[in-house]
């Protein structure tokens, strides 16, 4: 067996998650750090991995006899995400993908549509542009104006210049006076806030505008940036699980040692009790720091107290009331379907090559807000109605962790778990606070 | 099926490490060898532009992406997003090392299983057993062995399929460079002395764009109104274009 015994590296990373391959790609091609990366699976991407058929009716101890060519096609023409999640077309994960060149082996498409949910049962196509607003008919005749002079504020809004705040002032005034100012209705709110600015609760309408308004500017920048009509979001070809491993090449390429189906062993620490060295099958390894994904220590990462429920849905239709559209990301507001926490929906299909032709993949999430529920599912109830007939679906609940502590005490820099976000926000911060703990500086991203 | 743009031809380089992958590489993109070991590092891909002869018998431009494997074959790491969209698979081993040579199969299987390719059945391979510049007495691969183990693969992989990309190959037997009856066509190559690497990757590229065109011939949404719509995105926001695939 080749051997990697007692040698020495800047960090090993555990687990190869889209949160550790970017930190190792970042840490192995600008900073000169040399990298060991292990996972104890046999595939990339951890619980951001994309998965094919029977993998997945593995993982959910479904039968996968005869399943390959039979009603669902050839099982690897499937790659379904475990953690369904849209690139903004103009977010941070963006601008990493572009500063570190890792476009270069990574293909993405459009998602075709984005729609809010209405109380009344209806799904509409969310008005991000001044004429969208005045077509939709979400809105009723008095609205369409108020939602579009309120779009016109945001896009002619410069934090710089107070004459284009026509009175708000970003730092003091909440949203809540924002939606007063321009007497925007409750609902107009909820697209506003939840499925624009993608807050997944109402806490933010009591704090300064400042932050809702740069979201509404960068879902509406991200609408435009690839031609106007469609979604604001992206997705890569073959599922979210290329993201990690395009990372991981990245890595690769400045000499980072990749190692899946590797059981890690013996982690040692020092009198200081600090990371020293662990044991995998080519010997035992050296490093004066870790970075690991919560899996690997157990005993260090709490619960944030938050659980989410996911459940994936195969379709062998379109979803109804989009214009036969293949890509889709769907939000259920809070507020019109009597919860504390959205519903996101994201829709994919032959396009992305995730599925075979004539078949859609649905994957909806959200925070469980009853634990004790007897039927989990009962909870995503009405995101399930707007699926029409369901051919097979799989759910779990999990627990949302996050570290005990920053790592310094020990030099064990752990991520925290995946939220039920739809988008990749939250998990560029995990990023840069990681490398913060890391490396003690901010990462910067040019 | 991949997202196939017209003639950028995805080019695969698999093998056991220190078979001089990369050497081949850097000697036909950058007629350049160094004798210098290293796992590769900080090689992206390397692309060339070359003039080749398309199935209709016109002249097409292309553009040859080559794609090493980063070292990731060291602890089989290589993940699937590696083998995506690839249209020819070069397979390699070295003439002084019969350990990289009876592992061509499990490459070669490997790469099946993986790439997920349409036709495995007439998916073009091509190999190379590298390192002929060493003296006779170090070689442990004989052409023999290497004729036999091309039928095997030829058997098992590209049966009967052939007819589409076997046109007319002609290699002549100077400088060791040998053509087996069969699909699978083997290079003896130095990297080092700059041996038939030039010749074999210009079969590599021709038989990568049979197969590009092959499939795009094929390609699972041709017919489809809504999908020819799907934009393209390479992400630097000046170039938006529509989808060919």
């Amino acid at each position: 067996m080749d051997s990697l015994d007692g040698e020495e590296f800047d960090v090993i990373i555990l687990g190869t998650g889209i949160t550790e391959c970017i930190l190792s790609g970042i840490l192995s091609s600008t900073q000169n750090k040399k990298i060991l990366h292990i996972d104890r699976q046999d595939y990339y991407g951890g619980d951001t991995a994309s998965i094919n058929l029977k993998q997945l009716f593995e993982k959910y101890k479904k039968p996968t006899e005869g399943l390959d060519n039979g009603k669902f096609g050839r099982f690897r023409d499937w790659n379904v995400d475990l953690i369904p999640k849209l690139l903004m077309s103009n977010g941070e994960l963006i601008n990493i993908l572009i500063s570190t060149k890792v476009t270069e082996y990574l293909e993405f498409k459009q998602i075709s549509g984005s729609y809010v949910y209405h109380k009344n049962g209806k799904i509409y196509k969310i008005p991000s542009t001044e004429y969208e607003a005045v077509t939709s008919s979400l809105l009723g005749l008095f609205e369409k104006n108020r939602v579009k002079n309120f779009l016109q504020w945001v896009s002619q809004y410069n934090f710089e210049d107070p004459k284009t705040h026509q009175g708000i002032n970003w730092e003091k005034n909440t949203m809540e006076e924002v939606y007063y100012k321009f007497g925007l209705g409750n609902s107009s709110q909820d697209f506003i806030g939840h499925a624009m600015a993608l807050y997944p609760t109402d806490d933010y309408v009591k704090l300064p505008c400042k932050e809702c308004i740069e979201r509404v500017i960068l879902y509406s920048q991200s609408v435009a940036k690839f031609g106007p009509g469609k979604s604001p979001y992206l997705y890569p070809l073959y599922g979210l699980g290329e993201l990690p491993q395009a990372f991981a090449r990245l890595s690769a390429l400045y000499g980072g040692i990749y190692m899946l189906n590797t059981p890690v062993s013996d982690i040692r620490f020092n009198d200081e009790g600090k990371f020293e060295s662990l044991t995998i099958p080519q010997g035992t390894v050296k490093a004066p720091m870790i970075i690991a994904d919560p899996s690997y220590f157990p005993e260090k990462v709490e619960s944030t107290g938050k659980k989410y429920i996911r459940c994936i849905c195969l379709l062998n239709h379109k979803v109804s009331s989009t214009d036969q559209k293949d890509s889709l990301q769907i939000i259920l507001p809070q507020n019109q379907i009597n919860r504390k926490n959205d519903i996101y929906i994201a829709v994919l299909g032959a396009e992305h090559f995730v599925t075979p032709k004539g078949w859609n993949l649905a994957i909806v999430s959200t925070i469980l807000e009853d634990d004790k529920a007897a039927d989990p599912l009962s909870e995503i109830a009405p995101a399930l109605k707007l699926l029409g007939d369901i051919e097979e679906k799989f759910y779990e609940v999990k627990e949302i962790l996050k570290p005990k502590s920053d790592g310094e005490g020990d030099n064990v820099f752990i991520s925290k778990s995946y939220d039920a976000m739809s988008h990749f926000e939250s998990m560029t911060e995990d990023v840069k606070d990681v490398y913060k703990r890391v490396m003690g500086e901010d990462l910067v991203i040019e | 099926m991949s997202d196939r743009r017209k003639n950028i031809l995805k080019i695969i380089i698999l093998g056991d490490s220190g078979v001089g992958k990369t050497s081949l590489i850097q000697r036909y993109v950058n007629k350049k060898y160094t004798q210098q070991y290293k796992a590769t590092i900080g090689a992206d891909f390397s692309t060339k532009e070359l003039e080749l002869e398309d199935i209709n018998g016109g002249k097409a431009t292309a553009t040859l992406q080559i794609w090493d494997t980063a070292g990731q074959e060291r602890f089989q790491s290589l993940g699937v997003a590696f083998y995506r969209g690839a249209d020819c698979c070069v397979l390699v081993y070295d003439v002084t090392n019969e350990k990289s040579f009876q592992r061509l199969k499990t490459w070669r299987d490997d790469f099946l299983l993986n790439s997920n390719v349409s036709n495995p059945e007439s998916f073009p391979f091509v190999i190379l057993g590298n390192k002929m510049d060493v003296d006779d007495s170090k070689k442990q691969v004989t052409t023999k062995q290497a004729n036999d183990l091309i039928i095997e693969l030829s058997k098992t992989s590209n049966d009967g399929a052939g007819a589409a990309t076997n046109g007319g190959v002609t290699v002549s037997a100077d400088e060791g460079s040998l053509q087996s009856n069969k699909n699978i066509p083997l290079f003896f190559t130095s990297a080092k002395g700059d041996l038939n690497v030039e010749f074999a990757f210009q079969e590599v590229a021709r038989k990568a764009l049979q197969q590009n065109q092959y499939q795009l011939s094929t390609s699972m949404f041709d017919d489809d109104e809504d999908f020819s719509n799907a934009i393209n995105i390479r992400l630097d926001g000046s170039n938006v274009d529509s989808c060919q695939c």
